[in-house]
């Protein structure tokens, strides 16, 4: 243990200079922490000096009014209703108690209001508001100013609230605000001021930027009681900006009863030219204002415990397998490739073997022989096992996103999903192994990892309606800029895709015929889906299956087929077939939206009409 | 040199340790850290809750700590080195998948009173670790490739992570601890300057290929006073509160303007400012002499010891508070873009008063056997 040192001495010499020069930084830089810090209290000091030594500087921050929220025909959505409320800063009024008593001459506190107001401010820090009366009225709110300087410590501030348009139709695409989150707080200081309210669901939060504005602030010297004996410096306030929305209420609303007939079930309407989404219906629905109340109503608890998560907003939030829907990603991704031509037919005998394994077609007979204009008529699942088998999963994922899917698009609106489109590299990344063939057949027909939401449906219908890569927008402005490039994608096979859309519904033997609609003086084009989610058999009915093992029934299609201005994509959850549920429900709809387009009738006026924007938006 | 003539025995003993502890750096230590009860007092508008009771009750714990660990003979704690060091990166490395999140970012492990920020410990833990490797590497090796190349890593792997979480000031401040820690240990200067050199090229060769709001949100970064509203609205805050204090200060309890309308971290970073509006500039002064006082203790204690452990363990622990008040204090005065750093055993919050103390107590074990010959390999291998 007690061996002489054998370090050597010019180690020991080398930390001495070290430490010596460390610590001779260390006195340089206290010196101008000194120096400076001598500035500003001593040299610049000045400028903050009190008049007075009760006096102190005060910046208060001036919250912006939020913006309203309108629809596309103006109609306001969501407003502020202006309120004063009265709170008071126990750290000015040092006698709480003695204020809040002469404060109840005024509004009247019971002894108990007295109390747990002083017990909240002995657990929080002094200089905090708090709320003593809400609601002010005028007469009220001008006694408490008159008597000011008698109630040091106590403010009038406003505290406008927020209400919406009644009803549960607009719950989802607007959102609420709320208390702000603590994980926001950093940013910027009209965040802590009590009451602030910020977005925190749907488009409320989306445009949260746009809808805040830009608080002022007011610099001053006030004395002990709080009164401004000089203004040092104001900034006003910038009111948010009113955010005009593509959709359409009233339109809206009849959707939503629509859709109102099935437990739960989604659909968005687009525009294909701009992007701009006319409806973006989710059901159940909910009523925002309720959330506004929560806490104190029956209702928000019934909302809450719903099984049908009223509150989950399917249209962006809901992840399906698009099942049949996705064989027009399929089809475009094979004929880009080169592995099939329009005339091929391909044998369906309603089975497709596979590396031993057997995939069914939806029909147990069989379609004979397709080709692809067939094959899409009467979705006939053997064609695309085949297709997929050949184009390979990677290019079918490429053609996927570029008609918009498993991309998250932003509309404007928070808490969009961005679903799945898989591919080799998902699946290594995912679970450390290889993909397999397999699964690349059922990727063909829209089931295995394949999700989507519906917004990103509509938005694939929309693409291979208009041929232009558009991205879907909740905002007026937004839309009405759209220039959207066009797809990366030969455009006659996009027309061969869309020749087979038309079929679908137009043609015998299509499996939309349903949607083909009585008289409606416009023709739609479109695709069913049945996208499994049990592992039931295909020969049992669906009507004796559980609700919740049943099929989801889905639809995409565009209107009109002769100059497409509206998309849509429908999904009822467990609806059962596609071409029987989602199929009419989706003209119906359809029915709707064409009946609302200014620009509906005569079809001549659309093309050469001086607002055609306004027409497809 | 009163300890050159010590016998061994009396120094292996439990009374004689404590009678040769260096009691200069623990009164220092609970002097600043009565400034923080004192000054959480006050910011609490002369009451102590919620900040300065539970500060004080810390205090004392961290004191009781220090001492402790301070008295466990300094074997134990240079055979624990690299396993603490190991365990607070695990920590740091799970934080982001079990850590609490606040204030925008996920820092904290465990909830409530036993919640621990291991960024925190990881200033300490990293300067045990770099100790304990160049007690065991032949001094005539520091400077070679491969043996600067590990300390790299055991800095730069704990920044990453901090980095992420996200906490620019603390990633800052373990890469600055041991950066200074191989600095002490005798790294070769060119390394130092290579290194400047090649962060500030990689930083021209970034800039111009930079989105604008990545630019704008940098600049707001570094010159917080261009955008008075938003991010600089705590210095502009801060800045009144210090002219408001003038030379002398507002008095006790006197500082009505870090107390009312003022930010929510007054508590914890910007205790300074709270602390020198009250005792205005000369108040300021002491307190930052006390600092320097410890901090000049500390590498008086370095520079007696004889085995590069004790050296730099206790030089290590001088760099890492020097650090902490240096950018604190910049922070608050707009020197510095505010990144969150506290001021050592004066800001509200236990990890790091815990964690700084518990370095100290590492310092104060080493200092008392700071005679005694340690081979370098006596623990065998590097690990």
């Amino acid at each position: 243990m007690f061996v002489h040192d054998e370090e050597p001495e010019d180690n020991r010499a080398r930390f001495t200079r070290r430490a010596a020069l460390l610590g001779l930084g260390q006195i340089g830089v206290f010196g101008a922490l000194g120096t400076r810090l001598y500035q500003l209290q001593v040299t610049e000091a000045n400028r903050y000096a009190l008049l007075a030594d009760e006096n102190r500087i005060s910046t208060e921050i001036l919250a912006p009014v939020r913006g309203r929220i309108l629809d596309r025909t103006s109609r306001v959505l969501a407003s502020n209703t202006e309120g004063y409320r009265a709170v008071v800063v126990p750290a000015i009024a040092r006698d709480l108690r003695g204020v809040l008593r002469r404060f109840a001459e005024i509004v009247p506190l019971s002894f108990d209001d007295i109390e747990r107001v002083v017990a909240r401010s002995r657990r929080q820090s002094p200089s905090l508001a708090i709320v003593i009366a809400a609601d002010l009225s005028w007469e009220r709110l001008a006694t408490i100013n008159l008597n000011a300087p008698h109630l040091p410590g106590v403010r009038t501030e406003p505290s406008g609230a927020r209400v919406y348009l009644p009803g549960t139709h607009m719950g989802h695409i607007l959102g609420h605000v709320g208390s702000v989150e603590r994980r926001a707080l950093d940013d910027n200081p009209v965040l802590r001021l009590p009451g602030m309210k910020t977005g925190r669901a749907g488009v409320e939060r989306g445009l949260e930027e746009t809808l805040r504005g830009q608080s002022g602030s007011v610099t001053s010297e006030v004395d002990a009681r709080g009164r401004v004996i000089r203004i040092i410096d104001s900034v006003e306030p910038r009111a948010g900006r009113d955010v005009t929305l593509t959709v359409d209420a009233d339109l809206q609303e009849a959707v939503m009863t629509e859709l109102g007939k099935y437990r739960r079930a989604s659909s968005v309407v687009v525009g294909v030219q701009t992007g701009a989404v006319l409806v973006l219906a989710s059901s159940p629905g909910f009523d925002p204002n309720v959330i506004a109340r929560a806490g104190e109503s029956r209702e928000w608890a019934a909302v809450q415990a719903s099984p049908d998560d009223p509150l989950n907003n399917r249209a962006i939030r809901g992840l399906y397998p698009p099942g049949s829907t996705f064989k027009m990603v399929t089809a475009l991704a094979a004929l880009e490739a080169g592995k099939v031509d329009l005339k091929e037919r391909l044998p369906c005998e309603g089975r497709f073997e596979y590396f031993g394994q057997t995939y069914r077609c939806w029909k147990r007979s069989g379609h004979e022989s397709c080709d692809m204009h067939k094959a899409l008529r009467e979705s006939c699942d053997c064609y695309f096992y085949e297709l997929a088998r050949r184009t390979g999963i990677d290019a079918i994922a490429a053609m996927a996103r570029t008609l918009g899917l498993g991309v998250l698009h932003d509309a404007g609106i928070a808490g969009a999903k961005s679903g799945l489109i898989p591919d080799h590299d998902w699946k290594r990344g995912r679970f450390g192994r290889g993909w397999l063939g397999g699964e690349t057949i059922l990727a063909g027909i829209g089931q295995g990892y394949v999700l989507a939401t519906p917004l990103q449906l509509a938005v694939m219908t929309a693409r291979l309606a208009s041929g232009l890569q558009i991205a879907p927008t909740l905002v007026g402005e937004m839309a009405m800029r759209a220039a959207a490039q066009p797809l990366a994608v030969k455009p006659a096979h996009v027309q061969a895709v869309r020749r087979g859309m038309i079929a679908v519904v137009n043609e015998d033997g299509g499996t939309g015929s349903h949607a083909s609609g009585e008289d409606g003086g416009y023709l739609l084009a479109g695709k069913t889906g049945t996208a499994q989610v049990s592992s039931h058999s295909r020969d049992t009915a669906q009507g004796d299956l559980p609700w919740d093992k049943r099929d989801h029934a889905l639809f995409v299609a565009y209107a009109p087929v002769s100059a497409p201005r509206y998309a849509i994509a429908t999904i009822v959850e467990h609806g059962g077939g596609g071409g029987a549920v989602a199929a009419p429900l989706s003209r119906t709809i359809m029915d709707f939206v064409m009946a609302r387009d200014p620009l509906g009738k005569p079809v001549a006026t659309v093309l050469t009409g001086p607002s055609r924007r306004l027409g497809d938006g | 040199m009163r300890t050159t003539a010590t016998p061994f025995v009396v120094r292996h003993s439990l009374a004689g340790r404590i009678v040769h502890l260096d009691w200069l750096v623990l009164v220092l230590v609970a002097t600043i850290a009565s400034v923080g009860v004192a000054a959480l007092y006050s910011t609490a508008g002369g009451r102590f809750d919620p900040w300065a009771g539970r500060h004080a009750l810390r205090a004392c714990a961290g004191l009781v700590l220090m001492l402790c660990v301070g008295l466990v003979p300094f074997r134990v704690w240079l055979r624990g080195a690299y396993p603490f060091y190991l365990a607070v990166l695990v920590a740091l490395v799970a934080v982001p998948f079990f850590g609490v999140a606040q204030m925008g970012a996920r820092r904290w492990l465990g909830s409530g009173d036993l919640s621990v920020q291991p960024a925190e410990l990881m200033k300490v833990a990293l300067v045990l670790a770099l100790a304990r490797y160049y007690q065991w590497l032949n001094p005539s090796r520091v400077s070679h490739p491969l043996w600067v190349a590990f300390p790299l890593v055991a800095i730069a792997v704990p920044v990453a992570f901090v980095l992420k979480q996200p906490d620019l000031g603390t990633a800052v401040l373990v890469l600055a601890t041991g950066i200074g820690v191989m600095f002490l240990a005798g790294v070769r200067p060119a390394y130092f300057v290579a290194g400047a050199a090649s962060s500030i090229a990689l930083g021209n060769f970034v800039w111009p290929h930079l989105q604008d709001y990545q630019r704008r949100r940098l600049i707001t970064f570094l010159d917080p006073d261009r955008d008075p509203l938003g991010a600089g609205y705590h210095i502009a805050q801060s800045k009144i509160a210090l002219g408001a204090g003038g030379l002398k200060g507002r008095g006790f309890l006197g500082g009505t303007q870090a107390q009312l309308n003022f930010l929510p971290e007054k508590q914890t970073d910007f205790i300074f400012t709270m602390f020198a509006e009250e005792t205005g500039f000369a108040g300021a002064l002491v307190l930052m002499a006390l600092y320097a006082a410890l901090i000049a203790s500390l590498i008086w204690m370095a520079l007696r010891a004889r085995h590069q452990f004790a050296r730099l363990l206790a030089s290590g622990m001088a760099v890492v508070i020097a650090l902490h008040v240096t950018v604190n204090i910049a922070m608050v005065i707009g020197l510095l873009p505010v990144v969150g750093v506290p001021l050592p055993f004066v800001s509200y919050g236990g990890t790091s008063l815990l964690t700084l103390m518990f370095g100290i107590g590492l310092a104060l074990s080493a200092r008392l056997s700071a005679r005694e010959r340690l081979r370098r390999d006596e623990f065998g291998a590097m690990f």
